[in-house]
């Protein structure tokens, strides 16, 4: 029982990042390796404003949401459209993103050293003690505004002109030009959406580990897996694989051994790519693999 | 066309005399190691052009095949005093063994799901290194690997091993090549182009995707074995995912459907990531750089570009100078 809870905020994390995956990987096709460092942009843009500028939590939150998002748009337009327009292969565009991966992550060297840097958490880390089990409230806090990110995207894609526009491009992309959909725009939203959703995470995940220069390798990775296993491209189903690799996680590092807990996951997931390529969550396999 | 053949046989004596003396000219041993570490990492880059520019099944965890290949000649030779000559192939073998582990689950994937699974192939090898202190002496890694001898003379300097592993390299481009414009390179174009076409054809495209991957981690396990008596030292740090996504980045940029590119793209991006060591901070801001630019403007990689720069140096006065022949022109 308090395995499962202690992967409850980390896996709201995962799913987070995971959905910041899905969301770009259905609506242009691309699989962005630089999702990570957009964590890490995030909680250093969030540990800037608070600990440096003296704001307070749910503002440096929004802001660095919005400036990650910018970063996203540039990413997209410097990057993603001349792929696009040159027609590249798609290990073209992997190395690219790799490429925004490796500058993102050496300029934020150059701008905040290589030093660890410890973030504190907004709401302190007293535990609170429920009889047998115990939950630190910036565990509340991440679990309450993951599930709080995930619903705004969740109305942002529903009811709004771009989030509908956005899901048009995902389904078919040619049927969403011929309907005068601008692609390059939803592109451009897509890969704001994403960003800002990997901010978001970055600000909830710094107070648990510490803000360093390359923590977003790690994090992406396992986002990434979290999406696969839940079942690339589909919202629910990052979800799900985000809480489940939180918690599968949590167990096998508490139960089985903490060394191998990360080549447990990723023995997991190539079982499930074998047997089930579609991801767990997903009944029906909606395209080939 | 390719520059090879308008240069003609000329040029391959040339380049040839210019590899073979090239350790005469550089007395700076440092620049020396770099070249050696490029020959071994171009042995890697061979079995990914096969594997990924010629099959089309893109992996980002050669690193692991890579560690086989150390772990398992490094750990014979330091237990059982067996010799260089037979723990390679030993480290060969297992590595492709590994590579038809992975090849078989990866045989049904493709794109986003294909790079995931031989990731996680790599982290899992990876974290298997660095927990398996038993064996493998974890994160402090293998120390004194021994040397190798060749007809009882015992290969130490940086010049040595450069006359070993430029043959090793010599060996594998040949071995590369003929595979490549064999019936399974050819074989192999047809699945990245249409697998089910391929398969219609009657051609047994699991079997042939399986091959690619026992090829491209067996050139990486032969890499290995080298790197470690080369080395001297290994430790999992040697190995990271970081690794695996440079080679990748060394096959893209100098071309993945040739065998040419691959020589290209390692030695260029090995060099430039130490000769831009001088920018300290910037250095990997700026290669990154290079990176986007070459996978936007040149989208088949350096060797892509050959067709073009032909065309350019037959426009040249000098061509039929430099090349002692006149520029065939059909």
């Amino acid at each position: 029982m308090q395995y499962f809870l202690n992967g409850l905020p980390i896996g709201a994390i995962y799913a987070v990042v995971a959905l910041s995956y899905s969301l770009i990987y259905t609506s242009s096709g691309v699989l962005n390796w630089s999702q990570g460092d957009m964590v890490m942009l995030g909680a250093y843009i969030g540990f800037t404003l608070t600990q440096v500028f003296h704001w307070s939590f749910t503002p440096a939150l929004l802001a660095s949401m919005v400036v990650v998002g910018l970063v996203g748009v540039i990413v997209q337009r410097l990057i993603l459209k001349p792929l696009r327009e040159r027609k590249a292969p798609p290990i073209n565009v992997v190395i690219a993103t790799l490429g925004v991966a490796i500058i993102t992550r050496n300029i934020a060297l150059a701008i905040w050293g290589p030093d660890a840097q410890v973030f504190p958490s907004p709401v302190g880390d007293k535990p609170l003690q429920l009889s047998m089990i115990s939950v630190t409230h910036q565990d509340i806090l991440v679990v309450c505004v993951g599930i709080l990110v995930m619903a705004i995207l969740q109305y942002f894609l529903k009811y709004t002109k771009e989030g509908k526009a956005l899901r048009a491009v995902a389904q078919d992309r040619r049927a969403a030009v011929l309907m005068g959909v601008d692609t390059q725009k939803s592109d451009a939203v897509a890969f704001a959406a994403s960003a800002a959703l990997g901010a978001s995470a970055g600000i909830l995940v710094a107070p648990i580990f510490f803000v360093t220069f390359n923590m977003g390798a790690g994090i992406g990775l396992k986002g990434f897996v979290a999406a696969v296993i839940g079942g690339l491209g589909s919202i629910p189903g990052s979800i799900a694989g985000g809480f489940f690799l939180g918690t599968l996680e949590s167990l096998a590092g508490g139960q089985i051994s903490s060394g191998y807990r990360d080549a447990i996951t990723f023995a997991l997931l190539i079982l499930v790519l074998w047997l089930k390529p579609s991801g767990l969550f997903i009944t029906k396999s909606r395209q080939k693999v | 066309m390719d520059i090879y053949r308008l240069a003609g046989r000329k040029f391959n004596i040339i380049l040839l005399a210019i590899v073979l003396l090239l350790p005469l000219f550089i007395s700076n041993l440092y620049y020396l190691h770099i070249i050696n570490l490029a020959g071994i990492y171009t042995l890697i880059t061979l079995g990914l052009n096969l594997l990924s520019g010629y099959t089309g099944q893109v992996s980002m965890g050669q690193a692991a095949y890579f560690a086989i290949g150390t772990y398992v000649s490094a750990l014979l030779m330091i237990h059982f005093q067996i010799s260089f000559w037979l723990a390679v192939p030993a480290a060969i073998l297992a590595a492709g063994v590994f590579g038809a582990l992975i090849g078989i689950p990866a045989m049904k994937l493709s794109g986003p799901y294909l790079v995931l699974a031989t990731v996680g192939f790599g982290e899992i090898t990876r974290l298997v290194i660095l927990n398996w202190t038993a064996v493998t002496k974890g994160a402090a890694g293998l120390t004194a690997i021994p040397l190798p001898t060749f007809l009882s003379i015992k290969i130490t300097s940086e010049q040595d091993f450069y006359y070993l592993i430029i043959a090793i390299v010599f060996v594998g481009t040949y071995i590369a090549y003929r595979l490549a414009h064999s019936k399974i390179g050819r074989t192999f174009s047809a699945i990245r182009e249409d697998e089910l076409a391929a398969e219609a054809m009657g051609v047994p495209v699991n079997m042939y995707k399986i091959a690619a991957f026992v090829i491209s981690a067996m050139y990486a396990g032969m890499a290995g074995s080298l790197f470690g008596v080369f080395a001297g030292v290994a430790s999992p740090d040697n190995f990271t995912f970081d690794d695996s996504v440079a080679f990748l980045c060394m096959s893209v940029v100098g071309g993945n459907r040739s065998i040419a590119g691959a020589i290209i793209g390692t030695f260029l991006l090995t060099v430039l990531s130490e000769a831009l060591r001088t920018f300290q901070a910037y250095r990997l801001v700026i290669y990154g750089g290079i990176l986007i630019f070459t996978v936007i403007y040149m989208p088949q990689g350096i060797y892509g570009m050959a067709p073009i720069f032909n065309k350019w140096i037959e426009r040249q006065p000098f061509a039929k100078l430099l090349f002692w022949q006149k520029p065939s022109r059909e």
